[in-house]
């Protein structure tokens, strides 16, 4: 075999094809142990299609369930199968998959160009087609004027987006990011859930994970939730808000005049409480979370009152796990 | 396209392997460790060709072999120039001063290095009678034919040469005065720039670059990655476990392989035109030469694939490389005193060698005689010179003894150096086989 040295022009396909009725993940009843401690249990799930949140506290399984599909990790129990395929046995499905893996490190002395260059390759690309398919990677995730700089210079953000370009290359079918928001700063953020909503319209499956709620929310309705290397809840997300709205809340408050606010709140159904912890704060108890935020705004406006600042202690992934294991709330 | 070549499952393995090796190479570059490696190694190799640069242009100081330029009688002619024309060495009365006409003494300096070896090595094995005496004490004494026949062949002052194929060695048997005060320098250097080459090429670059070079360039090859945590993005594209590894190899092989070919070219051209001789360059060293590079181009290979090996299964492989190290450096003193020592059958270090041995062997067919010539020293040591004068074995004849050895694995040159080569190839083989199974089976955290 004379090696494929001028890597020019187009290559073709890889011979692996994929079952076509297979989920693009699927898992069934997995766990992972190391030693006597269980980092996931019991896992069954199956995804096609849709961008998808796995949340979890640190520590839930999230990245070990990715690692489980990325064949990084060996099952200690039940099946893995990536697009019909046990990844721990065969790498051919990485041909349609893109991983985001979760630690900082990268290969700093590159230019995020010839990362993602590189990495097409492995994907069988000539050099010329891995040239384009970075050039328009990198175009994707917002990265083109700063290409050709090494990554040790570039922010997190930047890092991360460097980080999904090279895992967009070659196109794939199913792009599964760990924790791709973590560090980021607000702007890098936004540009990140844009680009994760974008694939999610194009109709590939997305996996993503993380910690904080409101950030998955603002990018998909479909979410998994992780806990103690358990799977708790799978569905839409605002299906278990929905649940959350039914049970006692807490809102506190920040405004000029406590008294004044609480007068008017008070004449809504959803508020069965008031505290005044300051005088300038009012803690609020509700039982309809979702009724009381709609009729806020109205009457906040319509009175003029000055409120500075409106927290919800709740409203955090810790909240809907305690009430999704039927913990102190 | 560039060519009409076709597309088959290869070419797009093929275009994995030159990206993984070009990356590969391109890390190792980014790395200072890399340079301040390979940069020592250089150092080193470049302090031993101090010394033998300093060796070449020293010269060795000429010893007087057989004695014969001393004055024994104090007559003002030296014994050679006496015993030449028959005069008594131990008369002061008697003397070629009394002659008629009357003889002028010769200068003592005529008496040293006079009877060089007038061997031709080369044919050692097939002529048994040689040798030539350059300065008439045995030719134009006054003795008889058969006096002048110490050895007994029949044939006055000449050199019998006896091989021993059963010991493998040479046994020399001298007339009297021939060949009798070789020329120090002349041997010495010849020795010396043998011995040079061949411990250069054996623990310079099979043991010293070829061990320590992998230990420090081919450990963390993979397991750098996996510690690091950059190994997610390889082993997260369609690619097996084992082409990354080897790959990775290919990546690694790219750096060390030119380095060696270098410092052996550069080896080969100093030690080329400093070496000994009438030619401006001595051409057929780079016979050796090239032998030592295969040698130290599969030894480092290999040595690549079983640290990288162990850098894969745990992750301080380096304190596993470490006995290894340890291991072949007292393959490698064995392998210089004991060739055919069966346990040299389960190191590197030992066939690599033995292709330089063999390459030695086959630019220089004349070695062990050489060598038995340095040893015999004219003959005076073993007490069948005229002179009973003490002399030792010829400088450089012992660094030569010590560096060269013999072929142990009881074949010819050719045969030893393919044999060496594939047992070479498979030991790579098998530490590449072994390394990606436990690469496979590894979980990458």
């Amino acid at each position: 075999m004379i090696p494929d040295v001028s890597q020019t022009g187009e290559a073709v396909e890889q011979q692996w094809v994929p079952q076509p009725k297979a989920p693009v993940v699927m898992l069934n009843n997995v766990g992972k142990t190391y030693g006597r401690y269980q980092a996931l249990g019991g896992v069954s799930l199956a995804l096609s299609g849709g961008v998808t949140g796995i949340l979890g506290l640190n520590g839930a399984g999230k990245s070990t369930l990715f690692k489980l599909l990325m064949g990084k990790l060996r099952a200690t129990q039940g099946e893995v199968r990536l697009f019909g395929t046990n990844p721990w046995k065969n790498p051919a499905p990485y041909a349609r998959v893109g991983y985001v893996p979760e630690n900082e490190s990268l290969h700093d002395w590159m230019t995020a160009f010839d990362f993602v260059t590189t990495f097409a390759r492995l994907h069988g690309l000539t050099r010329d087609e891995a040239k384009l398919e970075a050039e328009r990677v990198l175009e994707f995730v917002g990265l083109t004027d700063v290409m050709h700089k090494k990554i040790g210079r570039y922010s997190k953000g930047m890092r991360q987006r460097a980080k999904i370009a090279h895992a967009l290359v070659n196109d794939p079918d199913l792009i599964i990011l760990d924790e791709p928001l973590q560090g980021c700063d607000p702007l890098a953020r936004t540009t990140i859930m844009n680009v994760i909503r974008e694939l999610g319209r194009m109709g590939r499956t997305v996996l993503l994970s993380s910690h904080i709620l409101s950030e998955i929310e603002r990018i998909t309705e479909q979410i998994v939730i992780l806990h103690q290397g358990r799977l708790l809840a799978i569905g839409n997300v605002h299906a278990i808000r929905e649940q959350l709205d039914n049970i006692p809340h807490t809102i506190e408050l920040e405004c000029s005049d406590a008294k004044a606010l609480a007068r008017d709140v008070l004449s809504l159904d959803s508020v069965h409480g008031l505290q005044f912890p300051t005088t300038t704060k009012l803690r609020i108890f509700t039982h309809h979370l979702g009724e009381f935020h709609k009729h806020l705004p109205t009457i906040v406006v319509e009175n003029n009152h000055n409120v500075m600042n409106i927290n919800n202690p709740d409203d955090d992934l810790q909240t809907i796990l305690g009430y999704l294991t039927g913990g102190s709330r | 396209m560039a060519k009409d070549r076709g597309e088959t499952i290869w070419t797009a393995l093929d275009r994995k392997a030159t990206a993984i090796a070009e990356f590969t190479m391109r890390q190792y570059r980014t790395r200072i460790s890399t340079w301040v490696v390979l940069g020592v190694g250089f150092l080193s190799i470049s302090v031993v060709l101090l010394f033998y640069i300093d060796a070449m242009n020293t010269e060795i100081e000429a010893i007087d072999n057989d004695g014969d330029s001393f004055d024994s009688d104090g007559d003002g002619y030296v014994d050679g120039q006496e015993f030449k024309l028959g005069t008594d060495v131990y008369d002061e009365f008697s003397h070629p001063g009394l002659f008629n006409p009357p003889i002028q003494p010769e200068p003592a300096s005529m008496y040293i290095n006079e009877d060089d070896y007038d061997w031709d090595y080369s044919d050692a094995r097939s002529v048994a009678s040689t040798g030539y005496d350059d300065d008439g004490d045995c030719r134009e004494s006054q003795l008889l034919d058969s006096q002048k026949d110490t050895n007994n062949d029949g044939i006055p002052c000449n050199i019998r040469i006896v091989f021993n194929s059963l010991t493998g060695e040479y046994q020399i048997f001298a007339d009297a005065g021939v060949d009798e005060d070789p020329d120090e320098d002349r041997y010495g250097k010849e020795a010396q720039h043998r011995a040079f080459v061949l411990a250069i090429g054996k623990l310079g670059f099979v043991f010293l670059l070829s061990i320590f070079i992998p230990l420090f360039l081919a450990t963390g090859l993979i397991r750098d990655e996996m510690t690091s945590g950059t190994m997610h993005y390889m082993t997260a594209k369609p690619i097996a476990r084992g082409e990354i590894f080897l790959y990775r190899m290919l990546g690694y092989l790219g750096i060390v392989w030119p380095y060696m070919l270098i410092m052996c070219v550069l080896m080969a051209l100093i030690s080329g035109l400093l070496g000994p001789g009438d030619q401006f360059f001595r051409f057929a060293d780079l016979g050796v030469w090239f032998s030592v590079l295969i040698a130290a181009l599969l030894a480092t290979l290999v040595y690549g694939m079983l640290f990288s090996f162990l850098g894969v299964l745990w992750k301080y492989g380096i304190i596993l490389a470490l006995p290894i190290a340890a291991w072949e450096l007292g393959m490698a003193l064995l392998s210089m005193s004991v060739p055919e020592s069966t346990f040299l059958r389960m190191s590197i270090v030992g066939w690599s060698m033995s292709i330089i041995d063999s390459g030695a062997l086959l630019v220089w067919p004349d070695m062990d005689m050489f060598t038995q010539a340095g040893s015999w020293a004219g003959g005076s040591n073993e007490g069948n010179s005229f002179f009973s004068f003490e002399s030792e074995a010829l400088p450089g004849h012992g660094a030569l003894e010590w560096a060269q050895s013999d072929l142990g694995l009881g074949m010819g040159p050719y045969p030893t150096i393919i044999v060496s080569m594939m047992v070479l190839l498979a030991q790579a083989a098998f530490f590449w086989f072994i390394g990606q199974l436990v690469f496979k089976s590894k979980e990458i955290e």
